[in-house]
């Protein structure tokens, strides 16, 4: 039985974050892959939405950057025949604070003959934020408007 | 061909988001187990309806203050993955706000777990930072950067 395309992204990805090896993952990624991994931009400049491998691996090595991945649980995962979707909890590190950071992250892959052609992810952008601040944000209660 | 359990899920899940979307809460808590689990992964300390539900009632409840704050409800759903008895969506969704007509629009994932062809559990996760804008219709940043 072949192995999920997913298993092989995902070793991939984890090696180029914690040990900058990008070698695998660049032969993972097709020509005309679309990524988005929405958030505040403003704040981290690594996310946003990207077309094409060369800038999807610049995000990757921005990542690598910024993080190291300390643990990761797969809460949730899905594999259909060229997609998977999975809910993952991250144990990460910033690398500028040496603050940890704990991410719940969706995932939706896709895959053409073995190489990620869509990646979205989503994020409780809101928590990451104030984990980054390292403080609430104080907003009021949206009791009648949210 | 009988459906395989994965297209029988799916089809349940378009099923509950589009008596969701118009409205039919009660077609949409059919679709449910009587002791559904609903979770947010949302700052509930600003958005204090979206505490984790537990049974038919309470997820009632959840969407009768969603659809009293919102006159309008649509998704689209470019992904959906199932295997076995979990489905995941990634959706695209609005929502028309009663008070001023504007639209919110966010994306956010789903994952449920069936039990019994019912879903027994639902798992959110939303760009929450952006839907709080949105919600309030303000940016967080200058917020933020007055606090410090």
């Amino acid at each position: 039985m072949t192995e999920h395309s997913l298993w092989r992204f995902s070793r991939a990805l984890h090696r180029a974050i914690n040990d900058r090896d990008f070698r695998d993952i660049e032969a993972l990624i097709d020509e005309d892959v679309e990524w988005a991994l929405y958030g505040p931009i403003d704040m981290f400049p690594f996310l946003g939405a990207r077309q094409g491998k060369d800038a999807v691996l610049d995000v990757i090595r921005q990542l690598a950057d910024n993080f190291q991945v300390r643990r990761f649980d797969r809460e949730s995962i899905m594999l259909g025949v060229d997609s998977a979707a999975s809910m993952v909890r991250y144990s990460l590190t910033a690398l500028d604070s040496n603050k940890p950071i704990s991410l719940r992250v969706a995932q939706f892959a896709q895959f053409r003959a073995g190489k990620l052609i869509s990646m979205r992810v989503l994020i409780d952008t809101f928590d990451l934020v104030e984990q980054a601040l390292g403080r609430a944000i104080h907003l009021p209660k949206m009791t009648s408007v949210g | 061909m009988a459906m395989t359990v994965e297209q029988l899920n799916r089809q349940r899940v378009v099923h509950l988001l589009d008596a969701f979307a118009r409205g039919d809460i009660e077609t949409a808590l059919a679709s449910c187990t009587d002791d559904v689990y609903f979770l947010t992964h949302a700052p509930i300390d600003v958005l204090p309806h979206l505490v984790p539900r537990q049974g038919k009632q309470e997820l009632r409840e959840l969407w009768q203050t969603v659809w009293s704050r919102y006159s309008e409800v649509r998704y689209k759903t470019p992904h959906i993955v199932a295997e076995g008895e979990a489905v995941a969506t990634y959706m695209h969704a609005f929502f028309k706000k009663r008070s001023n007509d504007r639209i919110v629009q966010f994306d956010m994932a789903v994952f449920y777990t069936f039990r019994g062809g019912l879903v027994a559990e639902m798992r959110e996760i939303i760009d929450s930072y952006d839907l709080v804008q949105q919600v309030l219709e303000r940016e967080i940043g200058p917020l933020i950067a007055g606090a410090d």
